[in-house]
């Protein structure tokens, strides 16, 4: 197994094969042991697959830049930690068939290749793209999209995404949205693509908004604002319109998140004195409270298969992760060093939990496996906070002032590639959950 | 009220002032500011509290200060809300809204449970000295409205704190 997991790329085997298998092994549900396996890749540098993603070619006039369409992709799959983007010299076209000229690519060092081609048709653009096995000489495949030219990005989104399933059986994230908190004054709610692209407001409280989440359909947000006096649960729909109030208990209504199957909420309320875990249905009524005991308890987070939550409590002097079965049980502490663990979220694999973890003093992004082992740092540089995973699996975002102002980031799930992406500064990211 | 109580009354208001005045260099404490929150103090009805007794009961009343990540009333902060407490009872008709607050570190959600926790140690601290609980609310603000924005050990300080704001 092992073997299989570290795969060599200067073999005269095909890379696509190689990274196929290994990407569908990583990609596959894996209980715990096999998920710390791919973790424990010895050199994850030397797995990654030196692809080619020339500028897109233009068939007859258009406004676009060919090497803007190109730049979208390139962006998303180096973000993926997976590949290593190759700049090929120009004069590496294809042939007039179509044919790329392997050779040249190859001498290049690239074991992939996407050929992209697009064309305007008054305000439609069709976008062409097909991905090559070098070594194979062969088309893996070949996608045609058309949309309208406001909507270029998420055209070649949706190839890479694509791209994705094809080599590891599950698509990506990259036409997928980010939703944050502003930290501006009044504080709102914006929404933009996964990489930082075509922001837009989403709330206009006037007021303070705290922790939104996708609604499982994508087509709304639930957040806290003061927009009442008091922290209250709020759902705000991106067709507009008024905000819906949805739990206005006294005290606290906060950190909400819909179950995997969006007929729940899990939120902390403190009408009963401390704020405690609860579940909620999505339009507020209270089903049953999860957690007790004295410790203030907030941040829950779901488990993909829906039957356990991961939260934050005090109830131990400092804040830890505890773990605690949805249909009743007793919670467990996860975290164990450090003496400050908030900010749980469970990857949509099932096999990591990412979390802030106060370290020498400062806040850093880590990764652990369910049973609170084989904690890994993914930051290092400013204050680091509020991860977020990826639908998929394979990123996390998360907010960062290590230039600076609070602004959020999004990197591989192991830390390996790690950019800003929020024109604004920002906090509190939270991923959607369908493609937008 | 009886006279045991008007004179435990009066003992411990004594005493707070005492207390007060030699704790006073121990707790940072910003100059007054303008009604922190979101909501703008309505406007009452003719008979109820006049808005000068407000702002004057306003301008009376202690913001109190709490440890990094504690919700713990330390001695300072239980001083000062007794001396809170003995201007509340002067001014019956005040209604108040507990704010808590934190410093900007650590994450959102956490801090506003502990500013919750804060907001409700002092709301019950005022009612074990007496008052009637129905003229207090609490309201966590985590670490979302600083009064001082900068990023040190005095800003932090002065950040961690709850905060009487007077309502009708």
């Amino acid at each position: 197994m092992k073997a299989l997991l570290t795969p060599r790329w200067s073999g005269r085997r095909s890379g696509l094969v190689v990274l196929t298998v290994w990407l569908s092994v990583c990609a596959a549900w894996c209980p715990p042991a096999l998920g710390q396996m791919v973790i424990d890749l010895q050199n994850p540098n030397e797995a990654k697959l030196p692809i080619a993603i020339p500028d897109f070619i233009a068939l007859g006039p258009a406004h676009t830049d060919g090497r803007e369409l190109a730049n979208i992709l390139r962006n998303d799959l180096a973000l993926t930690g997976l590949f290593r983007i190759i700049d090929g010299p120009p004069a590496q076209q294809s042939s007039a068939d179509g044919t790329p000229d392997f050779e040249a690519w190859a001498q290049a060092g690239a074991q992939a290749l996407i050929v992209g081609s697009f064309s305007v048709s008054g305000d439609q653009m069709t976008v062409e793209a097909r991905l090559f096995d070098i070594a194979q000489k062969k088309m893996e495949f070949g996608k045609r999209f058309t949309a309208s030219l406001a909507d270029h990005r998420r055209l070649v989104h949706a190839f890479g995404d694509r791209v994705m399933e094809k080599l590891t059986g599950v698509p990506g994230c990259f036409t997928s949205k980010l939703a944050f908190v502003a930290n501006s004054h009044p504080k709102e709610v914006y929404a933009m693509d996964y990489d930082g692209h075509n922001m837009r407001q989403v709330t206009w409280t006037q007021s303070v908004s705290l922790s939104p989440e996708w609604s499982p359909d994508g087509r709304g947000i639930v957040f806290t604002s003061y927009l009442g006096g008091n922290p209250d649960l709020w759902f705000q729909s991106l067709g507009g319109g008024q905000p819906q109030r949805i739990s206005a208990r006294r005290g606290i209504n906060a950190s909400a998140r819909y179950s995997p199957a969006g007929d729940v909420l899990v939120l902390s309320l403190s009408f009963e004195g401390t704020p405690k875990i609860f579940l909620v249905t999505p339009q507020g009524q209270v089903i049953k409270r999860l957690t007790d005991g004295r410790g203030n308890d907030i941040s829950p987070t779901w488990s993909p298969d829906g039957a356990s939550i991961a939260y934050v409590s005090d109830q131990a002097g400092s804040p830890q992760i505890y773990t605690a079965p949805v249909n009743g049980g007793p919670s467990r502490r996860l975290t164990l060093k450090t003496n400050y663990n908030t900010d749980p979220d469970w990857s949509p694999r099932g096999d990591l939990l990412a979390f802030t973890a106060r370290v020498d003093g400062r806040f850093q992004i880590c990764t652990m496996r369910t049973d609170g082992k084989d904690v890994k740092v993914l930051t290092n540089r400013g204050t680091n906070q509020d991860p977020a995973w990826s639908p998929d699996g394979r990123m996390i975002a998360f907010v960062s002032n290590r230039d600076g102002k609070s602004v959020i980031y999004v990197m591989d799930a192991r830390g390996e590639v790690q950019v800003p992406v929020s024109p604004i500064p920002g906090k509190a990211p939270a991923w959607s959950r369908s493609p937008g | 009220m009886s006279y045991i109580g008007l004179t435990r009354v009066i003992t411990l208001f004594c005493l707070s002032l005492v207390l007060a005045a030699g704790c006073a260099q121990k707790i940072v404490r910003p100059t007054p500011g303008p009604p922190q929150g979101t909501q703008q103090i309505p406007v009452g009805f003719p008979g109820q509290v006049q808005e000068a007794e407000l702002q004057a009961v306003q301008a009376e009343l202690k913001s109190v200060y709490f440890d990094y990540d504690s919700y713990v009333l330390s001695p300072a902060a239980q001083t000062d809300l007794q001396y809170n407490a003995e201007i509340l009872r002067r001014t019956p008709n005040v209604s108040i809204v507990v704010e808590g607050h934190c410093d900007e570190r650590g994450t959102s959600e956490y801090n506003l449970a502990l500013g919750d926790r804060r907001a409700r140690a002092v709301l019950n601290f005022m009612t074990t000295m007496g008052l009637p609980p129905q003229r207090f609310s609490a309201v966590s603000y985590g670490a979302e409205l600083p009064v001082n924005p900068g990023h040190n050990e005095q800003a932090w300080a002065q950040n961690r704190r709850s905060y009487l704001r007077v309502s009708k």
